[in-house]
């Protein structure tokens, strides 16, 4: 087990370098000169060459790379070896510490990202569960159909209809924005009632489409379990039904959900971007949006470096979280 | 006996016009750990050593349970896996090493008939076009006249030949497995190896391929490799029976020998393990059970690979000297078996075999 | 009266293409301490029988009729929960493939707890106890280790004994066993067949073997039921089936059998193929494949008939008493004269 993490770990390093450095190089390929965009029309070539230098876009691409290294590395060897914090640099554009940026970004995208799994897996399970034993049922066709209508609804078209009906017309909820949780800004609305009430119509949309491919896998998953010869097995022992499709049939058709779901977290929190969107949250997906159109490299690759992470960790956890429940894997 | 090759020609009277000889052939699959750099710290000891010779228009069975190699076997000789050592002479030709490119004309001499008819027809090609491939590889014949080749072999392997457009699994298991016959005789092969070919079949249709087996054989001269676990089938159709057990051959001898006077414990112990349908014979048979498990190739016994569950075990001699494969005094010489106590007589029940023969190496 | 009674079962599928009718009228009975052997090829309706006679059958689109009165309570009518106490109590089942039976994430020693739990009011340490004991029973070395093993850690040979024992861990009156040995090698067979037979007369369990190897019928059953697309073609006691066989199918069964005590020079071999459950053929279902067919046969199905004035050994074929007499003569004289001594 040991060996195992060990090598995901490195192979998660080598992931990480690999990703970083192809993002670092697709941006020094842009043919457009980030400092003659963060100069502004107005500057001469001279000044174009000066803020380059400031920024310092005039050094070769791996001269960039191994500074970008270093700066998100926790040690350092200037001065000696000592610890420091990494820091992913600062905004082309504004000069914003890129980690400030995430720092506030990113809470209303993992609010965004974890409520919506809640609600999409409160609406995935049971209706997966209950299509996969009744098939061909009406409940069976109708979820079915809704799954197609889901998958097929595209979020901005989902979003831009639920709150301009549900907000704009029946005034049941905020139209947009997001309200923090524990600091409310000046003049805006805050605290954990706010912060839940402005998020119910993005969780929605965002559920909708992971709830839709969540129930076509569940109960295609349950179904195939269903047939097993052990859950035969334990029926032909006198087990009720509620005890067979809990200890026997839902345990093991479980299972794969577990991968997809830390999968499909890890890549969510890098920006539910259409969502965001339209509601007007300033999660990452956003500011990637803005970062991009401004050519701002280090914001970009900041978040790329935040994404990339958050993958490797996520997928790093369901891989042992199912060595730890799948005793095949654990034991061999 | 000779020191430069392992295994001595034992029952490899070899008189030059053999079909197909096999040497000292062993495939091994590396067992590998590690983190990073992966480093090889045992082999799986698939196949360790075998040997036989099998001359024009036989069939030899191979017979064996699961884990003895037998498939492992019978894809080495076909190169469908590339053997860890030993020869491969077909005809006289060394076959070992040659690249795919030398060996796609002998390919067409030999051919393979697969156990599972549900997996191994391509459900997506049509009867036609299964049967008709190997022929197209191999250029043999215009497209009008591959189509009447392919008709012609539906209608001997017993098949309505005007199925030529249909899918697999329009077709019984029974079926299916002519349509695979149909295939490896496409090209006219010397050899064709079958891999357990009626096991996933009812009774009353393993009979009919089995006798189509056999008067294919005798129509078209063929010589077949004929492995399977179902004994009663092996006798049915062989000429000759090798015995297997963890990578090696134990016992080969003629069919009718074999059978009626097996000289390795662990044969006698197959043909007493297998239910004679006829309650009577049952009802008087001595049985011989023997214990546990079969022990894991890639950490098989010591010495002889068998002693960990023979009734004959003779401590200090089995688990230390591996016995050869070679004749005993007092049968044909072309009965040899891999046993340093072989069986005196059968049929024995199992208190009578444990009884062994005086130390030393066994003289019947 | 017989610890098992089946009279006139019938199970039948609705499917996309129809009715399958996928048992049609089987009878036999099964009484205290004895082993009925069913013997068929795939399609015949062994397994579907015991299905029903356990209520494993899936509950939609599946009619059953008849009865299977089992200590004279009909289970075809029995309540959910009823059969649910009888299931893996008072009968058990095991099945063929044992890799596959027993759930991959629970280990072995939860799966045995968990059948006594099931219907007895002990407290866990008892029953693991007993679970213990049985694991004994059915020979797995160093039990007391291997019981907090997971399934995938024994082989085929050794998943099957488990399975053995979460069968007969209550004590069940009737053991089925579905085709238990047909995944196994032939030495494996032979110790689980061992075992069964041991366990049996242990526990004096009556016993339904389920398989198509009639070398497997003669060496345990007591009673034999021939069964062919659905129906009985021949029943009786097993030295009748074998010494006297009544019915062309059971001849060509057992004839087309390669046989290990003897050199045989050709099979004998049924024509065609087991006809479909669908659209099975008018008349007698043996019809198509028959070597004696008359025109009776294309008509009307044979009903089960004594053969003789043995009313134990039944037989549905519309050929005369003489006639089946000579065939069946031949068809073991053939045997006789070919085979050397037993082995």
């Amino acid at each position: 087990m040991i060996r195992y993490i060990i090598r995901r770990l490195i192979w998660a390093v080598a992931l990480f370098l690999t990703v970083t450095l192809i993002g670092f190089v697709l941006f020094y390929l842009i043919p457009a000169d980030p400092a003659k965009f963060a100069c502004g029309r107005a500057c001469t070539p001279d000044m174009v060459k000066k803020v380059a230098h400031y920024l310092g876009t005039d050094r070769p691409v791996y001269v960039q790379y191994g500074k970008f290294l270093g700066r998100i590395m926790p040690v350092s060897f200037h001065g000696g070896f000592h610890l420091k914090s990494p820091n992913l640099g600062r905004s082309f554009v504004n000069r914003q510490s890129v980690d400030y940026t995430i720092g506030q970004a990113a809470p209303e995208t993992a609010s965004l990202v974890l409520g919506g799994l809640v609600i999409w897996m409160l609406i995935a399970l049971p209706i997966g569960i209950l299509s996969a034993l009744r098939p061909r049922s009406l409940l069976d066709r109708v979820s079915m159909t809704g799954v197609l209508v889901g998958i097929s609804t595209h979020p901005v078209w989902l979003g831009l209809m639920a709150s301009w009906l549900i907000g704009y017309k029946l005034h049941i909820t905020p139209i947009a924005g997001y309200a923090n949780f524990f600091h409310p800004l000046f003049a805006q609305p805050g605290g954990p009632i706010q912060w839940a009430y402005h998020l119910i119509l993005p969780w929605i949309t965002f559920a909708i489409l992971f709830a839709a491919v969540y129930v076509r896998m569940i109960r295609a998953n349950v179904m195939e379990t269903m047939n097993e010869d052990y859950v035969r097995t334990a029926r032909a022992k006198g087990a009720p039904e509620a005890r067979v499709m809990r200890v026997h049939i839902l345990r093991n058709a479980l299972l794969p959900v577990v991968t997809m779901l830390g999968m499909d977290v890890g890549l969510a929190l890098g920006g539910a971007i259409f969502t965001e969107q339209v509601y007007s949250i300033n999660g990452l997906g956003y500011q990637t949006i803005q970062a991009l159109n401004n050519y701002d490299s280090p914001t970009v690759l900041g978040i790329l470096v935040f994404v990339c992470t958050s993958v490797i960790v996520m997928n790093l956890l369901v891989d042992l979280v199912y060595a730890w429940i799948d005793p095949r894997i654990r034991l061999s | 006996m000779t020191t430069a090759q392992t295994e001595p020609a034992a029952g490899l009277d070899l008189r030059g016009d053999e079909l197909l000889v096999v040497e000292d052939l062993k495939k091994h699959f590396p067992v590998t750990r590690g983190i990073i750099f992966q480093k090889q710290v045992a082999a799986v000891q698939a196949v360790d050593g075998v040997s036989f010779a099998l001359r024009e228009g036989e069939t030899l069975g191979v017979v064996g349970e699961s884990g003895c190699g037998k498939s492992t076997m019978a894809r080495c000789i076909l190169k469908l896996l590339e053997p860890t050592s030993g020869r491969i002479l077909y005809r006289g030709r060394d076959l070992t090493h040659l690249s795919r490119a030398e060996m796609r004309p002998y390919r067409r001499e030999m051919m393979m008939i697969f156990q599972d008819p549900y997996a191994s027809l391509n459900a997506r090609k049509r009867v036609g076009f299964i049967v008709a491939e190997a022929l197209e590889v191999h250029k043999m014949g215009t497209p009008a006249e591959v189509k009447r080749r392919v008709q012609e072999l539906l209608e001997v392997v017993g098949l309505n030949p005007e199925h030529y457009n249909r899918f697999p699994h329009e077709f019984s298991g029974g079926q299916r497995q002519r349509i695979g016959i149909a295939r490896a005789l496409a090209v006219n092969p010397k050899l064709i190896v079958c891999d357990e070919p009626v096991s996933a079949l009812d009774v009353s249709v393993q009979a009919q391929i089995l006798n189509l087996l056999k008067d294919l054989q005798r129509d078209f001269n063929l010589t077949y490799v004929f492995i399977a676990h179902d004994l009663n089938v092996v006798r049915y159709i062989s000429d000759r029976v090798l015995v297997m057990y963890l990578g090696q051959i134990v016992e080969s001898a003629a069919r009718t020998d074999l059978y009626e006077d097996p000289k390795h414990p662990y044969t006698g112990a197959l043909l007493s393990a297998v239910p004679v349908p006829d309650p009577d014979v049952e009802a008087r048979r001595k049985r011989i059970v023997l214990e546990g498990d079969v022990p894991s190739p890639i950490n098989p016994p010591s010495a002889c690979r068998f002693h960990t569950r023979c009734p004959r075990f003779v401590e200090g001699h089995c688990d230390v000297e591996p016995p050869e494969l070679v004749p005993r005094a007092g049968t044909p010489p072309d009965h040899a078996v891999r046993c340093h106590y072989p069986l005196e007589r059968w049929p024995l029940t199992e208190q009578e075999m444990r009884r062994a023969t005086p130390a030393g190496p066994a003289a019947a | 009266m017989p610890l098992l009674e089946v009279k006139d079962l019938k199970t039948y599928f609705s499917t996309g293409d129809g009715v399958v009718k996928a048992v049609d009228g089987v009878s036999f009975s099964v009484d205290k301490g004895e082993t009925l052997g069913i013997v068929g090829e795939s399609g015949s309706g062994k397994s579907v029988t015991c299905l029903t006679i356990m209520g494993l059958n899936a509950r939609r689109n599946t009619m059953s009729m008849g009865q299977a009165l089992f200590n004279g309570e009909d289970l075809l009518t029995a309540s959910q929960a009823r059969l649910r106490e009888i299931r893996g109590n008072d009968i058990a089942m095991i099945f063929q493939d044992p890799m596959t039976s027993l759930n991959p994430v629970h280990t072995v020693g939860t799966q045995l707890i968990e059948a006594v739990t099931l219907h007895r009011d002990v407290p866990k340490k008892e029953a693991r106890a007993r679970a213990l004991e049985l694991l004994k029973q059915v020979g797995i070395p160093r039990a007391e280790r291997r019981i907090d093993d997971y399934p995938h850690q024994f082989s085929g040979g050794m998943r099957q004994r488990v399975m053995i024992a979460m069968a007969l861990i209550n004590n069940p009156e009737l053991l089925i066993a579905d085709e238990p040995t047909t995944a196994l090698d032939v030495t494996t067979q032979a110790q689980i067949l061992a075992l069964i037979e041991k366990l049996q007369a242990d526990y004096n369990s009556a016993v339904i073997m389920i398989t198509h190897d009639l070398g497997v019928i003669a060496e345990i059953a007591d009673d034999v039921v021939v069964m062919y697309a659905a129906e009985v073609a021949e029943k009786g006691p097993v030295e009748r089936i074998f010494r006297s066989p009544h019915h062309p199918y059971t001849w060509g069964l057992m004839g087309s059998l390669p046989r290990l005590d003897t050199d045989v020079d050709r099979l004998a071999q049924i024509q065609g193929q087991p006809p479909s459950l669908l659209r099975p053929p008018a008349g007698c279902r043996f019809h198509p494949r028959c070597p004696y067919v008359m025109d009776v046969c294309r008509k009307v199905d044979p009903e089960l008939a004594p053969v003789g004035d043995d009313r134990r050994h039944l037989q549905a074929c519309h050929l005369d008493e003489e006639t089946k007499e000579r065939e069946a003569a031949r068809l073991l004289g053939a045997f006789s004269t070919e085979a050397s001594a037993a082995p």
